[in-house]
């Protein structure tokens, strides 16, 4: 059974369609992200999915509850961050986790305030508990509502760019925490982001979305490879001679070989780079070539999704 | 449907109300203006600049239109007098069932409305608590301080007329009476329920805070009419109308709460596109 499955999810608000028939499916304990350029239907497909709006065609279920029969079960089954921190300004950041714990129903008082004490200690918050949310930067309101969101244990958080605002020592805590509660804990994570960093260190699996549509699912890896074939191979050695480049020429699999002579090395573009490259490492060494570093060079996430976004445009 | 979770939502909004003297002052300042200023400027000016003082005259004009049970009640006052009794203990009654709907339209307009403004509403809405719970939550923290206020004023009026009153009407105590206690105790919650449930949903179905007062100020009419009413003789605030009308808000108020349940519905308020 998935986490979370969606079929032919559709949301429109008046003429405009917002998400477009969207199938989803994600297992337990999988980090799974939601990526698109703004306006491509992620936060609604997540609204839908966390039954703060109804679809206008399709269902999802979520925790194995239906979002139109059960809505109450899904709510208390995941833990949200959305778009905005959501935080009541006024009251402090205890007051704000005490309301949100007892409303997804952590009733015991000490039981809440063990609880709350976890969390806000694990994002250095527990100091600051008393303080109102009015007086904290950008950064330590988006960490108060992750821990908003993980503070009543759900299986499965939906988190709608948990990074956006942080510093670079505060989104690796983040993005650490979503690890954990992924690896260790086994909770299922939706992520929405628009950082593909955090999708490429986290992420099992990403949709690319584009106009309320799925555009591709796949490994990061897969993806990669999706977009912009095998990896090159590139070989730095410490003198680059003829004798080494004619080799790596004439090497099966070799489809390309460019060579730059500034750091002495070679940017070689094969068939399948697994079952290429100790052939042609063993080919180099055996022309005398002495080699400093060999690196399997990949596009980046980045690359990819760029690649696939601009495909789509007409 | 979860009582704990409809009190969880009340002492939330009531914890940011008591940080919010935007909210807070009218509040105050309101009531107190109905309770003290009022029946203060009504009893003490024309004792102390005798020629605002009421003409024969100008009192039997006010009494033109008024029943026969006000005329016997009067029977034996000066006109002074007759004008003070007339004005603090009939006249200016439907005040207070003002005073509940003013007091509780600032909390009622912001309840879902200022949400949204503030940002705050995706993640109460995200929470498990019911469509039910959370409208019925929003209405008693409107309702429950509101009414609190009437009350206390109407026993801070009762006290300043009653202090106010010994020398004028010779040591006779004029409040509360029978219709006072109907009205205060009865009737006021009733109307402003039905006002507080209307002006929620209204709130809910609103983008801003000022849209939702706006629309919610039209709700006062009914009972201004009423006052008007009153002055006007064509309506007389006695025990029996003032049960009657009892009879008329519960209905209304039953209706507007099946209506606020079965209209409310969580997904229609982030359901429009930004």
């Amino acid at each position: 059974m998935f986490s979370v499955e969606a079929e032919g999810l559709t949301r429109k608000f008046n003429t405009f369609t917002a998400v477009d028939h969207l199938n989803l499916q994600i297992s337990e304990g999988e980090v799974f992200g939601l990526l698109g350029p703004n306006g491509a239907g992620k936060t609604t497909t997540l609204r839908m999915l966390a039954c703060l709006i109804t679809p206008t065609e399709g269902t999802a279920t979520i925790a194995g509850y239906d979002i139109h029969k059960d809505p109450l079960k899904v709510r208390q089954s995941v833990g949200i961050l959305t778009e905005n921190p959501s935080l009541y300004e006024r009251l402090t950041a205890f007051e704000n986790m005490d309301f949100f714990a007892e409303a997804y129903g952590i009733s015991n008082k000490q039981e809440r305030h063990d609880r709350i004490k976890e969390v806000l200690e694990f994002l250095n918050l527990w100091n600051r508990r008393n303080d109102k949310v009015a007086t904290f930067s950008k950064g330590m309101k988006q960490k108060l509502a992750i821990t908003r969101a993980i503070v009543h244990k759900p299986a499965i958080l939906f988190l709608d760019e948990p990074t956006a605002g942080l510093d670079p020592e505060s989104a690796k805590e983040i993005r650490d925490l979503m690890e954990s509660l992924s690896q260790h804990e086994k909770r299922t994570i939706l992520l929405c982001t628009h950082h593909l960093e955090d999708a490429e260190k986290l992420c099992q699996r990403v949709m690319i979305m584009n106009k309320g549509k799925c555009i591709t699912v796949d490994s990061p890896d897969g993806l990669r490879e999706k977009i912009s074939g095998q990896p090159t191979i590139q070989i730095t050695l410490k003198t680059l001679t003829p004798n080494i480049v004619a080799t790596a020429k004439t090497q099966n699999q070799v489809v390309d070989v460019k060579v730059n002579q500034q750091d002495s090395s070679l940017m070689i573009k094969v068939e399948n780079a697994n079952s290429a490259t100790p052939e042609i490492v063993r080919a180099i060494v055996e022309a005398q070539g002495k080699i400093l570093s060999v690196n399997l060079q990949r596009p980046t996430l980045e690359e990819a999704y760029l690649k696939l976004i601009r495909k789509e445009k007409p | 449907m979860n009582a704990n979770k409809v009190w969880l939502v009340f002492r939330k909004d009531w914890r940011e109300i008591k940080r919010n003297w935007q909210v807070l002052a009218p509040l105050i300042v309101i009531p107190l203006i109905i309770s003290v200023v009022m029946p203060a400027v009504i009893m003490l000016i024309p004792n102390i600049t005798p020629q605002t003082a009421s003409s024969p005259q100008q009192l039997e004009e006010l009494l033109k239109n008024m029943p026969t049970s006000l005329k016997m009640e009067i029977a034996g006052m000066t006109s002074q007098q007759a004008f003070s009794y007339i004005l603090i203990v009939y006249l200016l009654a439907p005040l207070f069932l003002i005073t509940p709907i003013m007091a509780s339209s600032v909390i009622s307009s912001d309840s879902f409305a200022g949400e949204k403004e503030r940002k705050t509403i995706e993640a109460l809405l995200a929470t498990p608590i019911s469509d039910s719970e959370l409208f019925l939550g929003k209405v008693l923290v409107s309702f429950i301080p509101a009414i609190l206020i009437t009350f206390a004023s109407f026993a801070i009026y009762g006290t300043v007329v009653d202090i106010l009153g010994l020398s004028i009407f010779s040591g006779r105590l004029l409040l509360p009476n029978a219709t006072w206690l109907i009205m205060v105790f009865g009737l006021a919650p009733l109307i402003a329920l039905a006002s507080i449930g209307l002006t929620v949903m209204i709130s809910a179905k609103v983008k801003g805070f000022r849209e939702a007062q706006q629309i919610s100020v039209i709700l006062l009419l009914p009972v201004l009419a009423m006052m008007f009413g009153q002055v006007s003789g064509v309506l007389f605030f006695g025990p029996l109308v003032t049960a009657a009308m009892i009879g008329v808000f519960a209905v209304v108020d039953l209706l507007v709460f099946y209506a606020g349940i079965k209209v409310f519905k969580r997904e229609e308020i982030l359901a429009k596109p930004a």
